[in-house]
């Protein structure tokens, strides 16, 4: 047996079955292949979705076998742990074993080594040279250590010596720094688990909350406090707010992380690309600590985060923190202009008590940019690539049935092919697209006289007067002829305000015999526009623009009527019949901060770092070993040269012919 | 017999410092003062403290591969060509269409196309080479891909300033997108081929090597036509960080080794199997022996390795800085775990059964298919913290 073989089997001490399947490659190999299984499936398969989802994606049969392996939260599955603690002893075992020989053979030159077994390694060779002893020592010694290698001589019984030479030592010194790093990050790791809660949990302890509800309404029992060593959470803050609470992600829910500090958001402040992308965030942070005068007063911003002991508190999202509005809601159906005005802020639910039920107004979030690429014509007229169109608001409205509609409004006019209009949008769920009206804005750029002139259309009956008025009864007319053309335009336009030029449509469909549908339709939508048209002379001449419904009118007051059709026409599917103007707004922002508590995370970098070096010693250090035995033979010397590597490479021959040569010739020219 | 004579008469080990290195060091030295002086307004210390690492490490990567003092010249004088023509016409983005140097040549467009020409025309001239046997031929490849990779590094350097030019804010390293970093796994991988060619003799396997970046190239190109990927972004403010700096090259260096390993191994099975056909084959008498292209896909994949640990550390503290843990499972950061094992098992089999040849030579393979999907697979079907080079 050579001891050239640091991982030789001893025989004296036996070691255990177990611990030869512990320590073994095999297992090794088979554990970190199981770990990337596990990995890939954590990946392919979306972790902690909510149940519904899986059924849908995968039937309730599958739901109940993938939840049952764990394999919707796998990372923290007991095989995965399990997985992972095997790993962590396989390769202590393995360390405890291999490691100590290791060492031991970093020093070791093994000079001693047998002369057949010199002879009989793989880069060998043999010659004679008529040198002195001594001289021949020296040669072979100097050589070595000119390239590096450490020298021991040792002399033999038969009166022939060995030079053992030894260099890179450090790559035994790089299996043992990889594999105890593993170790070492796997224990960090640990440290920065939550095995804790989940032992609480399953003493029953804890229970995570699912709802969403406020601070004071969560039991005790989702609480968690300094016991906790580590966590990750998130919590935001608005503007001029605190907080001394932390939310985690925990299963399907989240726990509450009560703090040992409070942290107040003194300034949010957020910069723009022209694309209308967040350039960069920042936040005016005070920490305030229990026992300290002063606070910690700290502008933290994406990658540059506050440290405070163990913990670290990271800007990481941003959103509305409560944005203060004024609100109209102008209610779309009323004959006259009356909006209700509303004191609110995002994030708050109004209850809204109107002729046609109650709702309920969830707002939800405010921007105050929104970025829309422009067209190629007007990014050479202005030189600028994106244009700003403005705040919006987003909110719902929900019946007493829960049915919600979503919206989407504009604060600003914007301007489309020239005209400017106010934009809202609206949906029935998130997956839809917002379908958009476009409500167009008036000379002064307001809703003003949309408002006014929808008020007249939704009275039927002042309709049918201004068309009295402006086409009065005279003495050509057969009075019951007239009385039921006034009678029609009170009827067209009730049809008309309820459900559009569409509803006409449909109201001649249903009520007209087949055959005279294409003469009514056509006497009813000239009655119709008519109307219309009357009634917006009317407005005009209210609002003064015109004289007289002979003037001419111009074309900016003509198309903004088409517009305004175009609206009113199609209001019915606008949802509950509510319009919610924004009267004025200011921006609150809240921060989004993650806070984190890792007392493991130093030494999984220091395990790292000893990962690094480790990786590099064993690949780019080789342990190497020359041998030269000199033995007086005949007057002469009988030289045998000997190298091996702990990784049999290319590299090794060619460095033995080049070393061995060397020897060779210096010892002739000697 | 004296220790000097002895000594005198071992032929010098050490390489002695010529005028060509001094030059060298000379220029690395200014070129970092002027980068300096330039920008320093732009950076941090970390960026400082990067910028002197790469300075020193050129210094010794320069003497330790003398040609890559060359490339580095040519690199040097055809991103300044570029910068120059920039500013003479007063550095608006629209000069890259109007001056000659700059449309035919160096701005970061022109110069990546160049790349990508030059990367398939090497890949063809090998193959060539490879049926026509002929040295001239193999050199003619040879220096196309020292001219790829020229350009390729051009087209980084004069996109980097183009990002400024644009417009100020959206100025960065261009290692941040999909399309950015495409070309850096083309130029690293043409790199790290390179060496092993000349130091190992490994020209047959050249053509096997290009195919890869080919392929690249071809995803390159498709992104860019079809999707007008080459497009200069703005940062989202997790990016903004010296982090990338050294971050993304680092997983490059690991990528571009294990694509190298993948085709070497591909060469050892077709190599294989026309030996066990005919072990006179005519085709493997013009590759590589089968020990050689063994012990270069160890190699590669040791390289690939020791770089890709290094750089999921480094992954791991930058998402330690900008997302609040150093490891959060998201797909991106899991799937470098795949890899990594994946690999340390491949290194483990190899260590310890003492396996070779075919086997470890189809799961070099299999390794790059692992890669590809952690590089691309994972931007395209998973979605995760990492999801700023989506499809
Ligand atoms: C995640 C866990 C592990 C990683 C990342 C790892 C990594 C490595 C690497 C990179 C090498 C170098 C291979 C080479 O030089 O080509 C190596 C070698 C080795 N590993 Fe591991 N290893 C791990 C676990 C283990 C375990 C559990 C064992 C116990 C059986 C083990 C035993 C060995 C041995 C004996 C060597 C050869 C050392 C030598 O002779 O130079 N490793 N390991």
């Amino acid at each position: 047996m050579s001891n050239t073989q640091p991982t030789g089997k001893k025989v004296n001490k036996k070691p255990s079955q177990i611990m030869n399947f512990l320590g073994s490659m095999n297992l090794a190999v088979t554990l970190l292949v199981m770990l990337s299984i596990a990995s890939v499936i954590g990946t392919v398969l979306q972790q902690n979705q909510s149940f519904q989802d899986y059924i849908i994606k995968f039937g309730p049969f599958w739901t109940e076998v993938f939840n049952s392996l764990g394999l919707f939260q796998v990372y923290g599955a007991a095989w995965f742990i399990l997985v992972l603690v095997f790993l962590l002893i396989s390769t202590s075992v393995c360390v405890a074993r291999n490691g100590p020989g290791f060492m031991k053979d970093m020093k070791q030159f093994s000079e001693k080594l047998s002369q057949t077994a010199i002879k009989h390694q793989t880069n060998n060779r043999q010659f004679n040279t008529d040198i002195s002893l001594d001289d021949q020592q020296k040669v072979a010694q100097l050589v070595l250590e000119k390239h590096g290698y450490k020298t021991k001589i040792h002399q033999r019984d038969d009166g022939s010596v060995t030079v053992a030479g030894l260099k890179g030592s450090w790559n035994r010194l790089g299996y043992i720094f990889t594999h105890i790093s593993i170790i070492v990050i796997c224990l960090g790791a640990l440290l920065d688990s939550n095995l804790l809660l989940k032992y609480r949990e399953l003493t029953g302890d804890l229970i995570p909350e699912t709802r969403t509800v406020s601070l004071d309404q969560i039991p005790k029992t989702s609480w968690v406090g300094d016991e906790n060593i580590s966590f990750r959470g998130t919590v935001n803050i608005a503007e001029d707010q605190k907080s001394d609470v932390l939310f985690l992600p925990y299963d399907n829910g989240f726990l509450v992380q009560q703090l040992p500090f409070s942290i107040v958001n003194k300034d949010f402040r957020i910069q723009y690309y022209d694309t209308g992308m967040p350039k960069t965030y920042e936040s005016d942070l005070e920490l305030y600590i229990p026992g300290r005068e002063e606070p910690i007063r700290q502008t933290i911003e994406v990658n540059k985060p506050l440290y405070f002991e163990n913990y670290a508190i990271y800007q990481s999202s941003f959103s509305d923190g409560g944005t203060k509005l004024k609100l109209n809601v102008h209610p779309l159906l009323a004959p006259v202009v009356a909006p209700l005005e509303l004191d609110t802020a995002i994030n708050k639910v109004e209850p809204l008590k109107t002729a046609h039920g109650k709702f309920r107004l969830e707002l939800d979030d405010f921007r105050n940019f929104n970025m829309v690429p422009m067209t190629e014509e007007e990014k050479a007229a202005t030189g600028r690539k994106f244009h700003n169109n403005g705040p919006t608001i987003t909110f719902k409205v929900r019946n007493e049935q829960g049915k919600a509609w979503e919206y989407e409004n504009y604060v600003m006019a914007n301007k489309q092919e020239g005209r400017y209009f106010f934009m809202t949008g609206v949906r029935q769920s998130a997956a839809e697209e917002f379908r958009y009206l476009f409500i167009p804005a008036d000379a002064k750029r307001s809703k003003e006289r949309f408002f006014k002139f929808l008020a007249i259309l939704n009275n039927p009956q002042r309709v049918s007067r201004i068309f009295q008025e402006q086409y009065p009864f005279t003495e050509d007319m057969d009075q019951r002829t007239y009385a039921l053309q006034l009678r029609l335009v009170e009827q067209l336009m009730t049809v008309f305000r309820r459900s559009g030029f569409a509803g006409l449509t449909q109201f001649i469909q249903t009520n007209v015999p087949k055959e005279e549908q294409e003469k009514v339709s056509d006497y009813y939508f000239t009655q119709t526009t008519f109307a219309l048209q009357s009634a917006y002379m009317a407005l005009l001449r209210e609002e003064g623009v015109v004289k007289s419904i002979q003037d001419e009118i111009s074309d900016f007051d003509k198309t903004w009527f088409e517009d305004a059709l175009t609206v009113i026409s199609s209001l019915s599917k606008y949802g509950p019949p509510m319009y919610f103007e924004i009267d004025s707004f200011q921006q609150v922002q809240a921060t989004g901060l993650q806070i984190t508590k890792s007392p493991g995370k130093d030494i999984v970098y220091f395990g790292s770092t000893m990962l690094i070096i480790g990786v590099f010693f064993m690949f780019y250090v080789r342990q190497r070993r020359f041998w030269v035995n000199i033995k007086p033979e005949n007057e002469k010397l009988e030289l045998t040269l000997a190298a091996k590597d702990n990784k049999n490479l290319p590299e090794t021959k060619t460095e033995f012919e080049k070393i061995s040569n060397q020897i060779q010739t210096v010892s002739k020219q000697a | 017999m004296q220790t000097q004579t002895i000594m005198d008469s071992i032929q010098e080990e050490k390489k002695p410092y010529t005028l060509k290195d001094f030059v060298w060091i000379a220029f690395v030295v200014l070129g970092s003062i002027f980068a300096y002086t330039q920008y320093s307004s732009l950076m941090d210390v970390y960026e400082v403290g990067i910028l002197i690492g790469t300075a020193a490490s050129m210094i010794w990567l320069g003497r330790f591969w003398p040609s890559l003092m060359t490339m580095s010249y040519w690199v040097a004088g055809m991103s300044l060509l570029a910068l120059w023509t920039y500013s003479s016409h007063g550095n608006v983005i629209e000069t890259k269409e109007t001056a000659f140097f700059l449309k035919f040549l160096v701005s970061s467009e022109s110069a990546i196309m160049w790349m990508s020409a030059l990367f398939v025309l090497a890949t063809a001239t090998y193959f060539l080479a490879l049926f026509n046997k002929s040295e001239f031929t193999y050199k003619t490849a040879t220096t196309m891909v020292w001219a790829a990779v020229t350009f390729g590094l051009v087209g980084m350097m004069v996109r980097w300033r183009e990002s400024y030019i644009i417009n100020f804010d959206y100025g960065h390293i261009p290692v941040s997108s999909l399309y950015e970093v495409f070309i850096l796994f083309a130029v690293l991988t043409g790199l790290i081929y390179l060496y092993y060619e000349v130091k190992y003799n490994a020209k047959a396997l050249g053509g096997f090597v290009m195919l890869v970046i080919s392929a690249s190239v071809a995803f390159l190109l498709w992104y860019h036509f079809d999707r007008g990927a080459h497009e200069i972004q703005p940062l989202v403010p997790a990016l903004k960080s010296y982090w990338m700096k050294i971050h993304v090259p680092a997983n490059f260096v690991g990528y571009g080794s294990f694509a190298i390993a993948a085709m070497i191994g591909v060469a050892y099975l077709i190599t294989s199997k026309a030996l066990q056909k005919n072990p006179n084959s005519a085709f493997a008498a013009k590759m590589p022996s089968l020990e050689v292209m063994d012990d270069l896909m160890y190699k590669t994949i040791a390289l690939g390795f020791a770089f890709f640990t290094i750089a999921t550390v480094l992954g791991a503290m930058w998402a330690a800085e900008a997302w609040g843990g150093y490891w959060s499972w998201d797909p991106k950061e899991t799937w470098a775990l795949i890899v990594w094992l994946n690999y340390a098992a491949w290194l483990h089999i190899r260590m310890s059964k003492g396996w070779r040849g075919n086997p470890m030579a189809w799961w070099a393979f299999v390794g790059l298919l692992i890669t590809t999907f952690a590089f691309l697979g994972v931007n395209m079907f998973l979605s995760g913290l990492h999801s700023y080079g989506e499809l």
